[in-house]
């Protein structure tokens, strides 16, 4: 079966920090979390997959086509949302709609007025005027109303109250249930991926530390257990215990 | 049509709009009408800086379009609001004509010649606004200042164009002084559906290495 997303040796320079060799691949009717600190490289590991950020080398492709030859064709395929971003504040969500609903033949009106009843989102209104969680709940109603394969989400949860996080989670779990959508999903809220995610990708000081499906990955940090302590630890414990103890070594 | 509708809907300033409809100026009996171009060329300007603003590029870029698209957009809309500005001087002409209004005594009239003149210093203006805009992808102070710089020269060149007496036959609506304008006209044409396009391959060419 056809990878829905596939990222290899992706490397991006500047000054001070670098993205390098980052490769992982999603498969159909899958949930990829993208976990990381601030500053690892989640959100540029994003961008540089929609060619946002102009990758150094490295290829992309998505559904079997190079995304960097054919990045119009592939975005049809997807569906983007990035939290804590303001588009046109002025406007009105229905001046916004009109336009989005007009790049995609797959549009299903349908499907969008039922994402806004149920995100109670009112398109009469200004985009400034929503919280930052609406924000996010309408951005996901547009990537969600035209039939995307590939969600692309970056901090989705971010600011947005534990009732709204449980709907996205359930709707992303939705999404991916017939078997033809994946889900990457960036976020450092990592008990949200503990409920939706089927792979992690860990990405520390832009490097892949691991990228593996959920269970062998949470395996695959038994070292860092304490003596005494059994099951496999969280994401959380992972993340806190492996950057903690990057800090440590290098404040040595 | 997709792209001029998301640029006209969701980019372009409301005063950009505005300035599309100033060509209504030559309708003024004493006027320095080549300003009217200025605000061709500030029409871009202030788009450029609402876009900025608004996070247009961001929104376009999770749209099914390439770097290049987005650029295109933005030339589409410019291009539409320059020559809608152009066009519908040519109504305002002709009323002026036909209501017998006198020459214009502050600088050159709305020749055929002046349309000439026009194209030629818009086409010039995006040749340099556009590719100095790109370079950066918000940068729209700088790039305003870079290609206003040939747009003010030549605003002036044409305006004191008309005090120097050989050269009286481009302020003038006789037939057969039109009838001489016309290459002018042409040139303007020919400069403008040549540049523009050079614009926005460079442009396109230099977006391509902009981080979002």
């Amino acid at each position: 079966m056809t990878d829905t997303l596939q990222v290899r040796n992706l490397c991006k320079y500047y000054p001070g920090f670098s993205l390098e060799d980052v490769s992982f691949s999603l498969k159909p009717g899958r949930i990829m979390g993208l976990i990381g600190k601030n500053g690892a490289g989640k959100s540029t590991t994003l961008k540089a997959i929609l060619n946002m950020v102009r990758p150094d080398s490295g290829d992309v492709t998505v559904l079997g086509e190079d995304f960097f030859q054919h990045e119009a064709q592939c975005k049809q395929h997807l569906g983007v949302v990035f939290g804590g971003t303001d588009f046109y504040p002025l406007k009105k969500l229905s001046t916004i709609t009109a336009v989005t609903r007009r790049f995609y033949p797959t549009w299903e009106q349908q499907a969008y007025e039922n994402y806004l009843r149920q995100f109670a989102l009112d398109e009469s209104k200004q985009f400034r005027t929503l919280s930052n969680g609406m924000k996010v709940k309408y951005l996901l109603a547009l990537a969600l109303s035209h039939h995307a394969q590939l969600y692309l989400l970056d901090e989705p949860t971010s600011g947005l109250d534990p009732v709204s996080r449980e709907e996205i989670l359930q709707i992303l779990t939705h999404i991916v249930g017939d078997g033809q959508c994946s889900v990457l999903f960036s976020t450092h809220i990592t008990s949200d991926l503990d409920r939706c995610a089927h792979d992690i990708t860990y990405i520390q000081n832009g490097r892949v530390l691991k990228s593996a499906e959920k269970g062998i990955f949470l395996q695959s940090f038994d070292h860092l257990k304490t003596a005494g302590e059994h099951g496999v630890l969280t994401l959380e414990e992972i993340m806190l215990r492996t950057e903690r103890r990057n800090f440590d070594e290098s404040a040595l | 049509m997709n792209l001029l509708y998301k640029e006209l809907a969701l980019a372009a300033h409301p005063t950009s709009l505005i300035f599309a409809f100033l060509g209504c100026l030559v309708l003024v009996p004493a006027y320095p009408y080549t300003v009217i171009f200025m605000f061709g060329c500030l029409a871009p300007y202030l788009t450029f800086l609402y876009a900025r603003e608004t996070n247009d590029l961001w929104y376009t870029a999770i749209l099914p379009l390439s770097k290049r698209g987005s650029v295109q957009g933005k030339c589409l809309l410019i291009c539409a609001i320059q020559l809608f500005q152009l066009l519908i001087s040519i109504p305002c002409v002709l009323l002026r004509n036909s209501i017998g209004v006198a020459n214009n005594p502050v600088g050159m009239d709305a020749t055929v010649a002046w349309y000439g003149f026009g194209l030629i210093i818009y086409a010039i203006f995006d040749l340099i606004f556009f590719p100095a805009y790109y370079k950066s992808g918000y940068k729209a102070g700088r790039a305003l200042i870079i290609a206003a710089l040939p747009m003010v020269l030549l605003m002036v060149a044409v305006e004191g164009s008309v005090r120097i007496p050989a050269l009286r036959w481009l302020d003038s609506s006789s037939p057969e002084h039109l009838l001489q304008q016309i290459p002018i006209l042409l040139l303007g044409i020919l400069c403008y559906g040549a540049l523009l396009p050079v614009a926005y391959r460079i442009s396109a060419r230099r977006f391509e290495r902009v981080d979002l």
